[in-house]
């Protein structure tokens, strides 16, 4: 099984990269997790990895993008739905759903996005 | 490679237009055919209106092909066909030439290559399969491994139109099924004969509880609370072994070495030929998995092919045969024993229109 050191820990994670062991996250392997990624994570990522993990630990499944936009739209004040996933996308560009889940350290997502 | 850095990724632009890749003789007469003539099992001519003749060379290819492969079949191309092939549905490579003179020499390189040329007419097709243990998380068993064991045996039957009429074989590593086992002449589904094991502690890390319920057909899988953390639950006899929930959650693992296996189906067609497209039905409940090269099933679906070929009239699919003779004829010349798996007794049945006390249709 793939995994990778963080602060002398042994993390597990599957082949995608998403962690194995839920309580392994914090935020700091958010932070190397989204460097694996290619994202530098600001206050908008750090907002939506807060509503996502709440999200998940209140119904275990993460939100479907649906949701997520809708959830942006509010957020962020923005009505147009398509803005709301143009904004999503300019956060999370390979997939929002997906890239989201594993930096907030949730199973992968049955989802497509 | 092109250097990209510093540009945006395009995405989302769907399929190119494949009117780009036709060949010229086809985009010139697309629409508007006369005939088409079988000219030998590995080649077949199409005759346009106008007069206009395309040729198919037809080779056939084992599914999972190499890289080297490819280039094998491009380099045939751009020397005979101006770089013209194409792939069909059951996997065959097609070159399609607009010259007669380069027939020839093409068969020729094929053959040098140590390819089988075949497949068009009253055939064995070239068998149509899925992934298997190559790369599948929900295999009951292998698909390529069985596919040659059984192309090696029905070889004559590629490449000679020996049969009364042409015979599509499939194989499917599990029943959710990416060949097309539901309607092939013969039909070879791996199958799993026992319910998913449940790793609790699996399940609550790697899998959304909601999604695992809501991906079981029979509703065999319930919510549950483990060591007071939401989990599922798996009520067995409900269980039909599809392992679907496999697919949404890795802590249900369903595969099982000793018990997986295939099974056999015979008498489905998709073409409305004289009689109505129908479904495949069963003909052997169980063989076991028997790597590398599946003795029984092979030995089984020969069975049910020379049977086939010695009873059919010409003309006649597997299934019309079948029809024709009656079903305990069927179980009677290939020797098959019918047992209480023949009797359809889903229990969810009754929602459908398949249910009643017939035997399996």
């Amino acid at each position: 099984m793939p995994s990778f050191a963080f602060n002398g820990k042994t993390i597990e994670t599957d082949d995608e990269g998403y962690l194995q062991i839920l309580d392994n996250w914090n935020k700091e392997i958010a932070e190397y997790l989204a460097k694996e990624e290619g994202i530098t994570l600001t206050e908008k990522h750090w907002e939506l990895i807060e509503w996502v993990r709440d999200y998940f630990f209140k119904f275990q499944v993460a939100p479907a993008i649906k949701s997520l936009i809708k959830e942006v739209g509010k957020l962020e004040n923005l009505p147009d739905k398509k803005e709301a996933n143009k904004f999503i996308y300019e956060l999370f560009p390979e997939g929002p759903a997906k890239q989201l889940a594993k930096i907030a350290g949730l199973p992968k997502p049955t989802g497509c996005v | 490679m092109p250097d990209v850095s510093g540009t945006k990724r395009i995405t989302d632009v769907g399929p190119h237009d494949y009117h780009d890749f036709l060949h010229p003789v086809i985009k010139n007469n697309y629409g508007k055919w006369k005939y088409h003539e079988i000219l030998s099992p590995a080649h077949m001519v199409h005759v346009s209106e106008a007069g206009d003749k395309i040729y198919s060379v037809r080779v056939g290819s084992p599914r999972l092909v190499s890289g080297f492969f490819i280039r094998d079949l491009c380099d045939l191309a751009d020397k005979y066909t101006g770089g013209y092939l194409r792939f069909t549905t059951r996997n065959n490579v097609e070159f399609l030439l607009d010259k007669e003179e380069n027939i020839e020499p093409l068969m020729n390189d094929i053959k040098k290559l140590n390819l089988p040329l075949g497949g068009i007419g009253n055939v064995v097709a070239n068998i149509v399969h899925t992934q298997g243990w190559i790369h599948c998380h929900t295999a009951a068993s292998d698909a390529s491994g069985v596919t040659k064991a059984l192309m090696d045996d029905l070889y004559e039957y590629y490449i000679d139109a020996k049969l009364p009429a042409k015979v599509r074989i499939a194989f499917a590593c599990c029943l959710n099924m990416c060949g097309a086992v539901h309607c092939s002449d013969i039909a070879v589904l791996g199958i799993h004969r026992r319910p998913p094991k449940l790793v609790p502690d699996k399940i609550i890390n790697l899998c959304e509880i909601p999604s695992t319920i809501a991906s079981c057909p029979t509703n065999a899988i319930r919510p549950d609370t483990y060591n007071g953390k939401p989990n599922v639950k798996l009520i067995e006899e409900a269980c039909v072994f599809c392992g679907n929930c496999f697919t949404v959650c890795s802590g249900m693992p369903i595969s099982d070495p000793l018990n997986d296996g295939v099974s056999i189906w015979v008498g489905g067609k998709v073409s409305n030929a004289r009689t109505k497209p129908s479904f495949s039905k069963l003909a052997v409940p169980y063989l076991e998995n028997d790597p590398p090269r599946w003795p029984k099933v092979v030995e089984a679906v020969k069975t049910i092919l020379d049977a086939y070929k010695n009873g059919a009239e010409k003309g006649e699919r597997v299934g019309e045969w079948i029809e024709r003779i009656g079903w305990p004829k069927f179980f009677n010349i290939t020797g098959f024993k019918f047992t209480k798996y023949h009797i359809d007794d889903f229990r969810l049945g009754e929602a459908t229109m398949n249910y009643s006390a017939q035997v399996r249709q």
